[in-house]
């Protein structure tokens, strides 16, 4: 499976990652919804990036560790991206001064089919980005190549 | 009966491909259990192989969480549209581990173990706080005292000062021996000594617009125990914008506020005042003076806040202030509101950033320029016995405390009834504790005519760098 970004976009996501720090950004991958999405051949191209605030109620771990969306702006852009043929197809988030790969928690909140993509920020600057897929038994994350690419 | 029941993409390969679901049922409970009779694999994805929902999945009745309504027993009736919604979380940070207690805090914590309220759940939620206490003052002292001995996990304190006799008065963390010394140190020992369970975390250094918001990032709560104006709306903008609640306190001569700023859907700082005074009008304690004992009261209470916010009982002290008077004995409480129109928290915001608070709370305007001399000026001008005067415009008991000899006491206060004792050719030098008051008796003197000289640093400067045998207060 692939994840398929322009540079633009990933910029973007990277802004939003340097921004944000030493808190986690967090928001949602656009795209055509595409065939065999829960396949692990699938190849998902994202075609908008949307920056959603980083709703993690502060409790014994703070933004700097956690992420979180809020399930009423979840449902209101699929919602508004109903009949447009685009749907929420993953999600991108960073992690401030830690690798780009998921946490036991990433893995225990991750849902089917989505690509889970990660931004590493490192003083205040992005660093590596991976992309993953749960597997399907949701015991653990597959890592897939990000392919980054002008396409019309 | 039939039910739509829609799914995100995520799920929809898991059944069949398809967007809605038609069922039947009464409750969203049936309509699940519809939904997962036909399509078995969805079933595994939303459910804990104990048959519970899983905590990650939200379930929305048209446009309310159940969970709001009456869970799955929620009715549904025809036509309507039951959402799927998923809670996407996630992030760096392992899951910390569950704190558990060892028998030293059994024994330690057992007055808070034995009440339900607390109890060894509650016990651990105090110890994986983290709080931070601006200021190791007077309301720092048994803010972090109390905090260290309830268990507090994690405690931050701000300060860079070190410690002064006259601070003995009030600051119970420190003793005698420590004067002299840096706070921090002589706080971070006595806390140790307390409770050596508590991680105490040492931030030596001014808190700014630069490094506020990065350092709140780390903490749960929020203490704010200042002095100052341009430290708390700095503590203020900072706790709105990191989204951390601030338990806050404040003391002057004989009274005390109290509240909860910041905490979600509630009023901050700015709410309340969204200026600040002009500088100069409201005296510091250094300058208008405090009870003692006032800081122990107002910050022991800033303490129970702070552990009502961490273990999420009773009512914590959002949207009200409390007003103490030690003198009447009485505490007031006042009911706050959420100001729409906040600059900060309001609807429409229009500061996003930290901003440079000395400025807002304008300690930047240049001051006129006052013809001033030093201490030492003042003393090779006594010794050659120069023709002037020496005006003392304290109050009569800080006179009573300590004096310049040769001094004549006129207090500021009626300094505009006693213009008359003066002479418009004569030269007055003009002195007080510290500087500040002399220079506003300068400025009257020298718009009414008179020839006066500020004398920078007051009778403080002369005890410090000429005549120790001057007490200093």
């Amino acid at each position: 499976m692939t994840l398929v970004i322009n540079p633009r976009l990933k910029q973007q996501v990277e802004t939003a990652g340097t921004s944000a720090f030493p808190e986690e950004c967090c928001g949602f991958l656009i795209g055509a919804v595409p065939d065999g999405f829960e396949r692990l051949g699938r190849r998902v191209v994202v075609d908008e990036v949307r920056a959603l605030p980083n709703g993690w109620e502060a409790g014994a771990l703070t933004k700097t560790t956690r992420y979180q969306i809020d399930p009423k702006i979840f449902a209101k852009v699929e919602r508004e991206l109903e009949g447009t043929g685009k749907a929420i197809v993953g999600l991108y988030h960073s992690h401030p001064s830690v690798p780009a790969w998921p946490s036991p928690f990433d893995l225990e909140r991750a849902w089917p089919c989505y690509s889970y993509w990660i931004v590493c920020v490192r003083e205040g600057r992005a660093q590596e980005s991976r992309s993953w897929m749960r597997s399907e038994d949701g015991a653990s994350f597959l890592e897939e190549p990000v392919e980054v690419k002008d396409f019309v | 009966m039939s039910v739509q029941i829609k799914l995100p993409t995520a799920l929809r390969p898991f059944a069949g491909q398809q967007e809605t679901v038609s069922v039947d049922g009464k409750t969203t409970g049936e309509v699940l259990d519809a939904l997962f009779a036909r399509h078995e694999s969805l079933k595994k994805q939303l459910l804990t192989p104990e048959g519970k929902m899983r905590n990650f999945v939200n379930v929305y009745v048209n446009e309310d969480d159940m969970r709001d309504l009456k869970g799955l027993n929620t009715p549904v009736k025809d036509g309507d549209t039951v959402l799927i919604v998923p809670a996407i979380a996630g992030g760096s940070g392992a899951e910390p581990a569950p704190a558990s207690l060892s028998k030293e805090e059994l024994q330690r914590y057992h007055r808070h173990l034995i009440m339900p309220e607390v109890g060894p759940e509650g016990q651990k939620k105090i110890k994986n706080a983290k709080v931070l206490c601006i200021g190791a003052g007077g309301l720092g002292a048994p803010l972090s005292l109390y905090l260290t001995a309830a268990g507090v996990g994690t405690l931050g304190l701000v300060d860079f000062d070190v410690v002064d006799a006259s601070n003995l008065q009030r600051q119970v963390i420190y003793t005698t021996d420590d004067v002299g010394t840096s706070k921090l140190t002589a706080a971070k020992k006595r806390l140790q000594a307390l409770n050596p369970n508590v991680n105490v975390v040492l931030h030596e250094e001014r808190l700014t617009s630069q490094n506020a918001l990065a350092l709140f990032a780390q903490y749960d709560v929020i203490a704010d125990g200042t002095d100052n104006f341009p430290t708390r709306y700095l503590v203020n903008d900072a706790c709105v914008l990191t989204g951390k609640p601030n338990a806050y306190g404040s003391i002057f001569r004989f009274e005390g506020q109290l509240s909860v700023f910041g905490a979600k859907d509630g009023p901050c700082y700015r709410c309340l005042y969204p200026e600040p005074p002009p500088p100069g009008l409201v005296p510091s304690c250094a300058e208008g003076g405090v009870l003692g004992v006032l800081p122990g009261a107002v910050g022991t209470m800033q303490a129970i806040e702070v552990l009502k916010l961490i273990l999420g009982i009773g009512e914590p002290l959002v949207g009200r202030l409390v007003l103490f008077d030690a003198l009447a004995m009485s505490w007031r409480t006042l009911k706050l509101k959420k100001n729409a129109n906040c600059p900060l928290c309001g609807t429409n915001p229009t500061i996003k950033a930290l901003i440079d608070y000395e400025q807002f709370c304008g300690l930047k305007e240049p001051a006129p320029a006052l013809p001033e001399i030093s201490v030492e000026e003042l003393k090779k001008r006594l010794d050659e016995r120069g023709a002037f005067d020496l005006i003392d415009v304290r109050e009569p008991h800080e006179y009573e405390i300590a004096r310049i000899q040769g001094s004549k006491l006129i207090p500021l206060g009626t300094l505009p009834q006693r213009l008359a004792e003066l002479d418009r050719s004569r030269e007055y030098l003009v002195h007080c504790k510290m500087g500040g008051r002399s220079a506003k008796a300068v400025k009257l003197l020298r718009e009414q005519g008179y020839k006066a000289t500020n004398i920078a640093g007051g009778i403080t400067a002369w005890s410090e760098r000429i005549d120790p045998s001057v007490p200093t207060y």
